[in-house]
């Protein structure tokens, strides 16, 4: 149902690109520009994702436009099997870059698929700006990338930025959090053998043994060989651990395992990344939901006083219960300021930009103000906003606590949600 | 004793010392890793026995048996969602339920692996071996494609409606559903045991494994004989998804690749075409699996799995019991 729904989105989505192109000439418009997303709408976050770029398109639309020109959105699904797919998103990319009206694209969603997507968009000058990923290799040449930066550029000048931040203040949050506030001094690491998942759970245990922590134990699985975690989560219980540190993803079946602490009647915190902030994961967690802790690399909109007002229209226009996700405003935020710097380049170019024209201005943003907060980008092509959220699952909420829960919820176990605990700004000196 | 008797039995005795050495060493760590071991193995044996029954009798690996597998967890879970059972509690609507929906998954996963056997495999039963393997694993796909379009890409819940009673004694844990699922894994292949031997039509499967003509010319009828073992293999394997999904409570569309893999594994280890191998088969690489995650790493679990493999088919390539194939 899951996919279906993205495909009927999709659709949707030409259907108004279609639309919108058609009213053209006869509004008076001088044309029209499109964006393009790469998400992977087969999965309630990708789509939620989508739902924030749609959302702001149909704004600034509904207001005239960008300089003139009508925006056009097309959401692109980078989606195979299931789950997403580089392949899947580079095929995406060449879609859009085979368009000339394609001036920028929001996303990817996965930082696998950016690795894999800006070196085919960068040579053609193509601004990329993702809502949601948080891979630092994408940016930043550190310790422990397996690539680097400038080689996905191939020389060219930066064409990606993203509104989030990195993984390597994810996992330093959590076990700042776990060490501190929690009072945990000794972890058990699983993570999933994934670009991603080793990437956090290895930012996590660096910072955890800095801050004095112990690692009891830090193991590793694959979803196609692994369905039954016991042994391992025995391993960790054993050798002392506290609570259970998880670096990987939902589609890695990572929540798994918090079922599973149950059937060995172990009961202590279970934390991760933003993979395991999702519905899924506490589908997957089946009767053992609450005291899952999860980050996410961004703040919390609805958290943030700026984004009230955006959250409250946005689900004026979007009314189901999924159609808000974590990354839905840090999508409004992003395609917002691809279409500032699109307007900057109409007005220079006195017409219809170019890419490199787009990608300039895009360099170019200082003070671009979101509703999450001002956002400044360094050449590398990160935000000066380093916001982390920590949220906790809690279990048993009711009626009126889901409808105001900031976080997903569980769609088998409907009452149990992520909900805001507290955030980590990285930005301001500890 | 010959060279490769030898080399077997030297390692066995090396996986036991190693195995005695931690039994005594942590002897609740020990007992509670055999536990996982023990339940995961179950499984694995129900649905190895569907491997090895289907290669037992028409020589073909059934690729397709791990999805009919998922596929019946897949199955039960829609069903129990007909009924008002308590997942928070073991009701009395959870017994009827489960006591109805138990039996009609295993009948139901049967008709469904008689009707692929039907239209995938009997019309190539004279065509070259390579023909039914290439319709297996479209079969295989084509139920995961089924599974995919039917409850979507993500894990899909299982309604957990087991009694939750767990205990702790001498510091090993368990509870109701680990004795659940080594129990009613037990029974099954005990009453296929009973089956195969005791009863005509078991009879008749033993003679068509042995020589599928002369079976005919003693006048066996083979379309009703093959139809049954496919028949009773995916009963099996209807029970073992029933068990996976009572167990885990979570299943998802691809599970059946890995989990058939394993159990296919678990035939050829205790000796394809080997019913009794196939069940201590599916126990030893449950528990393989277990210690490995362990006491080894998980990381290394699959390579431990296959490489005991190797070493156990250089020495004794019939496998753990030997092989039963039809002598030609």
């Amino acid at each position: 149902m899951v996919r279906a729904r993205g495909l009927i989105v999709l659709t949707t989505a030409a259907l108004v690109a279609f639309a919108c192109g058609g009213t053209t000439g006869g509004g008076g418009s001088k044309g029209t520009i499109k964006i393009g997303s790469d998400l992977p709408v087969c999965t309630i976050g990708g789509q939620a994702t989508a739902n924030g770029v749609q959302f702001a398109v149909n704004q600034k639309n509904a207001a005239g436009g960008v300089e003139g020109y009508t925006i056009a959105y097309q959401s692109f699904d980078d989606c195979r099997q299931g789950a997403y797919n580089a392949d899947a998103g580079v095929d995406n990319v060449r879609k859009m870059l085979d368009d000339k009206a394609f001036l920028g694209m929001i996303g990817p969603y996965n930082s696998a698929v950016a690795k894999a997507e800006i070196p085919i968009a960068a040579p053609q000058h193509f601004t990329m700006i993702s809502p949601a990923n948080t891979n630092p290799c994408l940016t930043k040449d550190i310790a422990g990338c397996s690539y680097h930066p400038q080689d996905l550029r191939a020389g060219n000048q930066n064409n990606y930025w993203r509104v989030v931040t990195t993984d390597d203040y994810q996992g330093p949050a959590m076990a700042t959090y776990a060490y501190k506030t929690l009072g945990i001094k000794n972890v058990g690491i699983l993570d999933d053998s994934t670009v991603f998942g080793v990437g956090i759970a290895g930012s996590f245990e660096a910072q955890f043994k800095s801050l004095g922590g112990t690692v009891a134990k830090h193991s590793e699985y694959k979803k196609e060989q692994t369905s039954d975690f016991k042994s391992i989560l025995l391993g960790f219980k054993n050798a002392g651990a506290l609570g259970v540190y998880v670096g990987g993803t939902d589609d890695q079946n990572i929540c798994i395992p918090r079922k599973q602490m149950k059937d060995i009647g172990w009961a202590v915190p279970f934390m991760g990344g933003d993979g395991i902030e999702t519905s899924d994961c506490i589908d997957q967690a089946s009767g053992n939901e609450p005291n899952i802790y999860a980050t996410s690399a961004g703040a919390d909109a609805t958290q943030v006083d700026g984004a009230k007002q955006a959250i409250a229209d946005f689900r004026k226009a979007f009314t189901g219960p999924n159609d808000f996700g974590g990354y839905t405003m840090q999508a409004y935020d992003a395609a917002n300021a691809l279409m500032a710097a699109i307007g900057r380049a109409v007005k220079n170019a006195n017409g219809m930009p170019s890419r490199e024209q787009v990608r300039a201005e895009f360099a170019k943003t200082t003070g671009f103000k979101g509703v999450i907060g001002t956002y400044d980008f360094d050449q590398n092509g990160d935000t000066s906003l380093k916001i982390v959220s920590i949220y906790i699952v809690n279990g048993g909420l009711s009626d009126q606590a889901i409808k105001d829960s900031t976080g997903v919820c569980g769609s088998k176990t409907k009452n149990a949600c992520f909900v805001w605990k507290t955030q980590f700004d990285f930005a301001k000196p500890a | 004793m010959s060279l490769p008797d030898f080399g077997f039995y030297v390692l066995c005795a090396t996986a036991v010392v190693l195995l005695a050495a931690q039994a005594v060493i942590h002897p609740t760590e020990f007992v509670q890793v055999f536990i996982f071991g023990l339940t995961q193995g179950s499984i694995y044996a129900l649905v190895a026995l569907g491997y090895t029954m289907v290669y037992g009798i028409i020589e073909l690996i059934n690729f397709a048996h791990g999805d009919v597998f998922t596929l019946g967890a897949y199955v039960g879970s829609g069903i129990l969602g007909f009924f008002a059972i308590s997942e928070s509690g073991f009701t009395t609507v959870n017994l009827i339920a489960l006591l109805l929906v138990f039996p009609a998954v295993m009948l139901i996963m049967g008709g469904i692996n008689v009707a692929i056997e039907r239209v995938a495999y009997r019309p190539l039963r004279n065509a070259p071996r390579l023909a039914p393997l290439i319709t297996a694993i479209g079969m295989s796909f084509f139920l995961e494609g089924v599974m995919f379009l039917w409850r979507g890409p993500a894990t899909v819940h299982f309604p957990d409606i087991l009694p939750k009673t767990a205990t702790t004694i001498a510091g090993v844990f368990f509870g109701f559903k680990d004795i659940f699922v080594v129990v009613v894994a037990a029974i099954l292949v005990a009453l296929l045991a009973v089956f195969i031997n005791r009863t005509k039509l078991g009879k008749a499967m033993r003679a068509t494994a042995q020589d599928r003509d002369a079976a005919q010319l003693m006048g066996i009828d083979i379309n009703r004989t093959i139809a049954a073992t496919f028949f009773i293999g995916a009963l099996l394997a209807g029970a073992g998804g029933m068990i996976w999904g009572l167990y885990y409570n979570t299943v998802y569309y691809q599970l059946g690749f890995r989990s058939g893999l394993i159990a296919f594994t678990a035939a050829v280890f205790g000796g394809i075409g080997n019913i009794p191998g196939a069940a201590v088969g599916g126990l030893v690489i449950g528990l393989i699996a277990a210690f490995s995650d362990s006491y080894i790493g998980s990381k290394w679990t699959q390579v431990v799995v296959f490489g005991i493999l190797i070493g156990v088919l250089v020495f004794r390539p019939t496998g753990l019991l030997g092989m039963r194939v039809p002598e030609k």
